[in-house]
């Protein structure tokens, strides 16, 4: 390619790369508007100014990615709490309960649960929960409270315990679904986390609901 | 100055333009991939613990795929190309150092090999062993560098948003 460029002088370089700079600048100008209006136009896109962590925003040593990393990396113990134990810990701190899977088949076999006053809540997204929640779970994506507070909200205000759950392990999604209900006025000692999640749920060989809430469709994992 | 392209720097120039392209549309892809799972993308970002206030994670996330997007738009339009390639090296080189960073705090936790290390690096295409990841960036590095030195200017909408003597012949 070098036959193509012509011999230059270095006021010519300077230039050069004065334009090409300035070319550099106008891309990132133009990339950053085009980048802010994509996302205020995308129906997924984020809000700015929203917290989506309410609990803690940055956790380095335990973040939930890095203990997901290490779990899949081995089966060798972890130099640092269990997800479960540092759920509990957090759990603790906001003044909320965490749950083992024999509590939650307890609550979800109550007769109280038919009549509203137990009621779950699953913090996973749409994608999810439409693939198997448990049964009679309301959904609650917490990145996106607003599109299922109607539903939600009047279903907690009126249960006395409310079990929410994500995907067990390092998620942490039930929590903020939680401290989401709690912001909105909630009681927090009506508020319950199920660590194990779904995975334990459907480990275990208790049904799951397919498809909207109440839909009928239900199965066992195993099947 | 006008001197006939030989038929060895004319295969090197369509081979420009299948890197430009190239590039474009894997920072196309794997900015849409972000950009179509935002919280996905928000959740990953938080790892790496370099922001602490939620305005600038939010805007991180929320930005910085679409801006992806859009460089990769440029480059398959051939639309300041120089400019784009350098603005993707610039990119490029702190999300390296960064990712690079994460898998060496990963490797020190599990006390494995650096190239063991598998993780969804929040860069597109899901979960990737370090060493791959590294190799990719490189190779991202070098067509990004191969067209900041002025090649692939065929087919290009328009290569330089001021052209000069140097690149006005872009349409050639």
């Amino acid at each position: 390619m070098k036959d193509h460029l012509p011999e230059s002088t270095a006021p010519d370089r300077r230039h050069s790369t004065g334009r090409l700079w300035l070319e550099v600048l106008i891309v990132a100008l133009a990339g950053a508007v085009f980048a802010f209006a994509a996302n205020g136009i995308s129906p997924r896109g984020l809000m700015l100014a929203r917290n989506y962590f309410p609990a803690q925003i940055n956790r380095p040593a335990t973040a939930p990615g890095t203990i997901a990393v290490l779990r899949d990396l081995t089966k060798a113990s972890l130099p640092v709490l269990s997800p479960v134990e540092l759920l509990a810990v957090r759990l603790k701190e906001q003044g909320m309960q965490l749950l083992d899977g024999g509590q939650v088949k307890q609550l979800f076999q109550d007769p109280q649960f038919k009549t509203g006053n137990i009621v779950f809540v699953d913090a996973r997204d749409e994608t999810h929960y439409h693939e198997g929640h448990i049964p009679g779970a309301y959904e609650f994506d917490p990145y996106y409270p607003e599109k299922y507070f109607t539903n939600v909200f009047p279903a907690c205000q009126a249960a006395k315990q409310i079990v929410v759950y994500c995907n067990g392990g390092d998620c942490d999604d039930s929590e903020s679904a939680a401290l989401t209900l709690r912001d909105v006025g909630i009681p927090v000692s009506r508020l319950f986390i199920y660590g194990g999640g779904i995975p334990e749920w459907t480990t275990n060989g208790w049904p799951v609901e397919i498809g909207a809430r109440n839909s009928g469709s239900l199965r066992r994992p195993n099947q | 100055m006008n001197t006939k392209p030989t038929p060895l720097s004319r295969v090197a120039d369509n081979f420009a333009v299948l890197a430009r392209w190239l590039l474009g549309a894997a920072f196309l892809y794997l900015g849409l991939n972000k950009a179509l799972h935002p919280v996905e993308f928000l959740k990953l970002i938080r790892q790496y613990d370099i922001v602490q206030d939620h305005l600038w994670l939010n805007s991180i996330a929320a930005a910085l795929p679409w801006f992806e997007v859009f460089c990769g738009l440029l480059l398959l339009a051939g639309v300041a190309v120089r400019g784009t390639a350098l603005m993707l090296i610039l990119m490029l080189v702190p999300f390296t150092v960064l990712v690079f960073r994460r898998a060496l705090a990963i490797k020190s936790a599990m006390a494995i090999a650096f190239c063991a290390v598998k993780f969804d690096c929040g860069c597109g295409n899901g979960e990737v062993y370090i060493c791959h990841k590294l190799l990719e960036n490189l190779w991202w590095l070098i067509l990004a560098g191969w067209l900041l030195a002025g090649t692939g200017q065929k087919f290009c909408l328009r290569y330089s948003l001021m052209p000069s003597s140097t690149t006005n012949r872009s349409m050639e």
